[in-house]
């Protein structure tokens, strides 16, 4: 899903994390020029990441795209209407639980994937050394939203096709292409992981309160901004500058 | 706003770094950024205070992480660094607005600094910012003589020639790599929408792609009898 599609879907960031910091993150940078006049801007950087499960702000992400490694290109098709969100009740198409409907708790945009509970799992052993055999945990595989799963209609409980559609108050809205009922998109999408709802969200020590900050303190004035805060530090500048030339 | 936050006295050097508190988490919670919005309807004496809130921050997240990267300690939280940095590009957006709406009311400028697009030496298009100077530019014969913005000669028209070249190769392989990628999802998807990949990939005739060798995949066509 490229940036464009993911602005206009209703797909909110569960991360809550600045894109600037999910951009810096991943970044490798393997040769930059100095950020001088002398030198025209080049940087020798990675350019193509193998998006997985893990999210590219972690160690793990890093691990598998260690620097100076390459992978093989995955071409992931474009998807306009991004449908699937978290708290969707999903029916599977394939695999060992072929008919099992399960609710999404993960979307992984980048490469058009989603994460169902309890459904197309597998066992995994993690730490395993000479010694100690390791343990077993249960991990679900993602699932290819074009491919995999379909949404299942509130009304009957049976998967079916969707159709974005807009509303008569112009809101776009998820139908069901078998019964023309809307699909509403669950609560769970807003979440992230620093809050459940907005209004449920516990102030910090250095966070502003909700309250200062929808304060209107501004006056309109005939001053800059420099010269209002003179005015009120009692700075006076009574020197006239000497005439300089532009250019 | 210095009266909104209880700031906790502590010894000066000492507010370089982070609440001993917060030394071994994992994880700092703070809240968002400030938005432009917000910062809109704030007094200028608010925003005054709030940028210095802001530098201190960014000081003391700065030191912070210097000191884990030395320590081979995990700076907990680290997108605190960008969410202090965006607030204070906003802030400075902000005031920005509000000098340049009074400098086009007074003078009708912007009163920002001045620049124009120039050709250097290179024949390569730019732009130069302006300065302040003392003297006239007429008068001032050292500037005149720093930049000689001239530009021809064989030299010249040679690199010119080799550095669009350059750029034509880029723009090809950008396009095929579009091409290619095309053909790739239509391999991969057979039945894929193709006006999806009109809207996607404007540069790419889709219509033409369809028959090429590459775009079928390696299993035998249904044919409807």
């Amino acid at each position: 899903m490229r940036l464009t599609q993911f602005l206009t879907s209703k797909l909110k960031n569960f991360s809550n994390l600045p894109k600037e910091y999910i951009e810096r993150s991943k970044k490798q940078v393997y040769w930059q020029t100095p950020r001088e006049a002398t030198h025209l801007p080049r940087t020798v950087e990675r350019k193509r990441f193998r998006y997985t499960t893990n999210r590219s702000w972690t160690g793990q992400f890093r691990q598998q795209n260690l620097p100076g490694t390459m992978r093989r290109k995955v071409f992931v098709e474009p998807v306009e209407d991004w449908s699937f969100f978290r708290g969707d009740r999903v029916e599977v198409l394939v695999g060992k639980d072929k008919g099992k409907h399960g609710i999404v708790n993960q979307v992984i945009p980048e490469r058009n994937w989603v994460i169902v509970e309890g459904v197309n799992w597998h066992y995994r052993r993690v730490g395993a050394e000479k010694e100690f055999p390791g343990i077993i945990i249960k991990s679900e595989a993602p699932l290819h939203v074009t491919k995999d799963i379909r949404l299942v209609d509130p009304s009957d409980l049976q998967g079916t096709e969707i159709e974005w559609r807009y509303t008569e108050e112009g809101e776009k809205v998820r139908v069901s292409m078998r019964s023309g009922r809307i699909i509403p998109i669950p609560e769970t999408n807003n979440q992230t992981h620093d809050y459940k709802t907005q209004n449920a969200y516990i102030e910090r020590e250095k966070d502003t309160p909700a309250a200062v900050v929808g304060e209107i303190t501004f006056q309109p004035k005939l001053a800059t901004f420099e010269m209002d805060i003179m005015e009120e530090m009692g700075i006076k500048e009574e020197r006239t500058p000497a005439k300089s030339y532009w250019y | 706003m210095r009266e909104i936050h209880s700031s906790f006295v502590r010894p000066v050097l000492m507010q370089f770094f982070d609440e001993p508190k917060h030394w071994n988490e994992n994880e700092v919670k703070v809240g968002r950024a400030w938005r432009l919005d917000e910062l809109r309807i704030k007094s200028n004496k608010e925003l005054h205070q709030l940028w210095f809130i802001l530098l201190k921050e960014r000081n003391m997240l700065m030191t912070m992480e210097h000191e884990c990267n030395d320590k081979m300690e995990i700076f907990p939280s680290p997108e605190r660094i960008d969410k202090v940095k965006i607030s204070m590009e906003n802030l400075e957006t902000v005031v920005r607005e509000r000098n340049k709406a009074y400098h086009l009311l007074e003078t009708g400028e912007t009163g920002e600094r001045p620049r124009r697009e120039v050709t250097n030496a290179f024949g390569l298009r730019g732009y130069y910012k302006s300065c302040e100077h003392v003297l006239p530019a007429f008068m001032n014969t050292k500037w005149i003589k720093s930049r000689q913005l001239t530009h021809g000669g064989r030299a010249v028209h040679k690199f010119l020639l080799k550095y669009r070249e350059k750029l034509y190769n880029a723009k090809r392989k950008s396009k095929n790599r579009s091409r290619n990628e095309v053909m790739m999802i239509l391999r991969r998807n057979p039945n894929f929408d193709l006006s999806v990949l009109r809207r996607q990939f404007p540069d790419v005739d889709v219509d033409k792609l369809v028959n090429e060798d590459k775009t079928r995949g390696h299993y035998v066509p249904k044919v409807d009898v």
